[in-house]
């Protein structure tokens, strides 16, 4: 902070009689996003005070501003997170080629933001030339690299990665498509990285990674605690976790079956954070040992039944975070209510169609009111459940009062739902759970009514995303809830029957509002003069019409997939995009002048 | 990672204007303005005029009782029909805003644009007011009344259409990363051989 010093000594004591370099140091231990954002907003010194002493941005969509605006604002940035894609890309929603290339942010990076020491990409196209623009520039102080759910590069710009950033304490990769040709980029990190922390390449295809290659990370980075790699026969990984000493957290590997079993694993003694891929009813119990040290448990993709998952988690009286599939059943939510008092993160994935139809792998109203009861830390929960009630949503708002993060979706498999419409349990949720800062509920026609759409926008006062899918019946109910949600800034609708005419003028009414995305979106042809009634100045539209995809699936079939049309709108200083592919379709928006018609 | 927000209200000044930018507290003024615009455009102005001739004091009211000339009317957009509609409910701006330094039972004149057409009143305060709250009942009311925007309410039968085809337009929807973990189950099942590492 030399010239900053300076700089700020110059200048003489405010109005409030505090002198630039005092707030300078004040403002250093104001981290949170928003709180920055309204010292910003005091006055133009506080403003520039803020961009010269601002250590991360986060950018939630890398169209709405500029690599070059963002240098211009934040000169002396350490840590940058962009996110590109809209979440629903996560669900194969969005074309591959539909945009969030790093290229012009990392040219910015490698050329103006020389304090830059954290990199991370998310749901973004990046391409092996720009991870070597980045390593050349910024390879000496780059400490943290996070690619997550990424595309676009190959194992040959992690080849540029492993040579240049040797100072690396992270290197994130979890759930990117990676082409890859070798394994040489991890033998790269292995001869000449000596402070990694934390290797993840979890959820990647990567299978030409060689076990020996982990175990010398393994013994030459002594820091070594988060450890997430792709499938891997366990066995070959004795000599590692022999090797990682320190290692706290570990998920990833294989089970295959093997004739002598899995007894001769160990794992290292600290050892708290753990997710077996295919691990199953038999090899379960070589997990017992650690059981009661576990603080995190991966259960997503195991192989594991309803018994199983009881006899696992009663043995975790301290387990802080489960991620599982609905197989886990009520009958395992209730041992959860029972033996996992600490619980603050809970999520439970839909299994496939075919699999959930006894009974036993479902989860409904009896194991949420269960876990309302029992884990009374609770702060994110996300749950597909095939029966649900307007009682276990009561439960909800009246037992779980830390609750940040609720996403609940109602599976389509039962045709009769016990308790709809969940006006009721909806309201007493909101109500109850004042934190709620992420919401998300997916129901059926009949789920909710206007009237308990409207709940949503009235009770919903500290919300700021929001995905809401077959809620409502009209309009109206859209235009009731439009009148509440004052933080709402990112909007995510599905599968409701709104007009334009009433989407337009509920974007107006929610203040707050600076992203929205709808699915389902009919044909542009049909609406056009509705659909320009929501262009507005500085706000971009663009709309993917529905298309048909065929692709080859895992087992050689071919499968036909219809993707319904959907629209995004975003607030943006940098107007319409350019690198759009020929699919989307951009409003032409009139530049309406607001100030012709006002003037008498 | 959940956070506890903290307010950090300097000047005590209001929470929402804090984390409003100009730009978007000067788009709230426009917006208001609009909306008495849209509130009074759904009334005809026949009415208006009969209900001020009604109730004005000034004997000299109706002479000065003008319309422009929808030629030398100000430039309105190019759709205003659009425009209007969509702010429904707004708060209205009182009339006393725009009058002049006059006051109570004097006359101040109230502007309204109507269907391309200006035209202006000069009304004492409480008739305004009136006149306004006329106008909210009327758009509150009835939607039929709208001239303009035959979009609004579609016919119950094309609602159930859409309802219907969407039904079967969106599945529950996965992540990729589980998708993939339940195509490679169904494999390792058929399979015999296990992945080479």
């Amino acid at each position: 902070m030399g010239e900053n010093y300076n700089e700020l000594k110059k200048s003489t004591a405010s109005q409030t009689g505090l002198t630039d370099v005092v707030l300078g140091w004040v403002m250093l231990y104001i981290d949170d996003p928003e709180d920055r954002s309204a010292v910003s907003l005091v006055c133009r010194r506080w403003y520039e005070l803020d961009a010269l002493t601002r250590k991360h941005i986060t950018v939630a969509l890398c169209y709405t501003t500029s690599p070059e605006r963002l240098r211009r604002r934040f000169p002396h940035l350490e840590s940058l997170k962009l996110k590109g894609k809209p979440r629903a890309a996560m669900f194969d929603m969005i074309p591959e080629d539909w945009g969030g290339y790093v290229t012009p942010w990392v040219k910015e990076i490698a050329e103006n933001l020389t304090c830059l020491k954290s990199v991370h990409f998310r749901r973004m196209i990046v391409n092996d030339s720009d991870l070597e623009v980045l390593g050349r520039s910024r390879g000496e102080v780059l400490r943290c690299l996070k690619l997550d759910k990424c595309s676009g590069f190959s194992t040959d710009g992690l080849l540029h990665v492993g040579r240049l950033c040797r100072q690396l304490r992270t290197l994130f990769l979890e759930d990117s498509s990676i082409i890859e040709k070798d394994g040489r980029w991890i033998h790269e990190i292995a001869m000449n990285n000596s402070v990694l922390e934390t290797l993840n390449f979890y959820m990647t295809d990567l299978v030409k990674v060689s076990f020996e290659d982990l175990q010398l990370i393994a013994r030459n980075c002594r820091n070594l605690v988060s450890v997430k790699i792709s499938d891997c026969e366990i066995l070959d990984l004795v000599g590692f976790f022999h090797a990682a000493a320190v290692l706290e957290e570990f998920n990833g590997g294989s089970f295959y079956d093997q004739p002598d079993g899995y007894a001769a694993v160990t794992f290292p003694s600290r050892l708290c954070r753990l997710g077996l891929t295919y691990m199953g009813k038999n090899e379960m119990p070589i997990v017992f040992p650690f059981a009661p040290l576990f603080k995190e448990l991966d259960l997503l993709y195991a192989l594991l039944d309803t018994e199983d998952h009881c006899l696992l988690i009663q043995r975790c009286p301290n387990l802080e975070v489960l991620k599982t599939r609905n197989v886990i059943g009520d009958r395992g939510l209730e041992v959860v209510a029972r033996s996992c008092k600490q619980l603050k993160r809970l999520r439970i994935e839909a299994d496939a169609e075919e699999e959930g139809m006894e009974d036993e792998g479902l989860v409904s109203q009896t194991g949420l009111m269960a876990l309302a009861q029992g884990c009374l830390k609770l702060e994110h929960l996300a749950v597909y459940v095939s029966d649900i009630t307007n009682a276990s949503l009561e439960y909800i708002g009246t037992y779980l009062k830390n609750m940040c993060d609720f996403r609940l979706v109602l599976l389509d498999q039962k045709e009769r739902i016990t308790d709809l419409p969940l006006d009721k349990g909806v309201r007493a949720l909101l109500r109850g759970c004042g934190k709620l800062r992420r919401f998300a509920l997916h129901l059926r026609p009949g789920g909710l009514t206007d009237a308990g759409l409207g709940y949503i926008g009235k009770y919903s006062w500290n919300i700021r995303w929001m995905l809401l899918g077959y809620v409502g019946e009209s309009d109206a109910g859209l235009l009731e809830f439009s009148k509440g949600c004052p933080k709402l800034q990112k909007l995510e609708i599905g599968g409701c029957f709104f007009s334009e005419h009433a989407l337009a003028a509920a974007m107006i009414r929610l203040t707050s509002l600076r992203y929205l995305w709808v699915l389902g979106y009919r044909e542009l042809s049909q609406s056009s003069r509705d659909l320009l009634a929501m262009t507005r100045l500085f706000w971009n539209i663009e709309l993917v019409p529905a298309r048909r995809v065929v692709k080859t699936d895992r087992v050689g079939e071919v499968v036909v997939v219809e993707h319904p049309g959907h629209l995004l709108a975003y607030y943006s200083l940098e107007g319409p995009r350019i690198d759009f592919p020929d699919l989307i379709f951009r409003l032409n928006y009139q530049r309406i002048s607001l100030y012709r018609s006002i003037s008498l | 990672m959940s956070r506890a927000s903290v307010e950090l209200d300097f000047f005590g000044m209001e929470k929402q204007n804090c984390c409003k930018s100009r730009f978007q507290k000067s788009l709230d003024r426009r917006l208001s303005f609009r909306g008495l615009q849209g509130a009074l455009s759904k009334v005809n102005p026949e009415l208006i005029k009969s209900v001020i001739a009604s109730g004005l004091k000034n004997p000299q009211g109706q002479d000065n009782v003008y319309q422009m000339d929808s030629n030398k009317s100000f430039s309105v957009p190019s759709s205003p029909k659009e425009t209007q509609s969509l702010f429904p409910a707004l708060p209205l701006l009182t009339p006393a805003a725009r009058a002049t330094s006059e006051n109570g039972p004097e006359t101040a004149p109230l502007t309204i644009f109507y269907n391309g057409t200006v035209s202006v009143f000069n009304v004492p305060r409480d008739k305004a007011e009136s006149i306004l709250k006329l106008a909210v009942e009327v758009e509150g009311n009835s939607k039929n009344v709208e001239p303009i925007d035959s979009k609004v309410a579609s016919p119950p039968s094309d609602r159930q259409q859409l309802l219907e085809t969407l039904n079967g337009d969106l599945p529950i929807a996965r992540r990729k990363s589980l998708q993939r973990f339940l195509e490679k189950r169904k494999e390792r099942m058929t399979c015999a051989s296990p992945y080479a590492c």
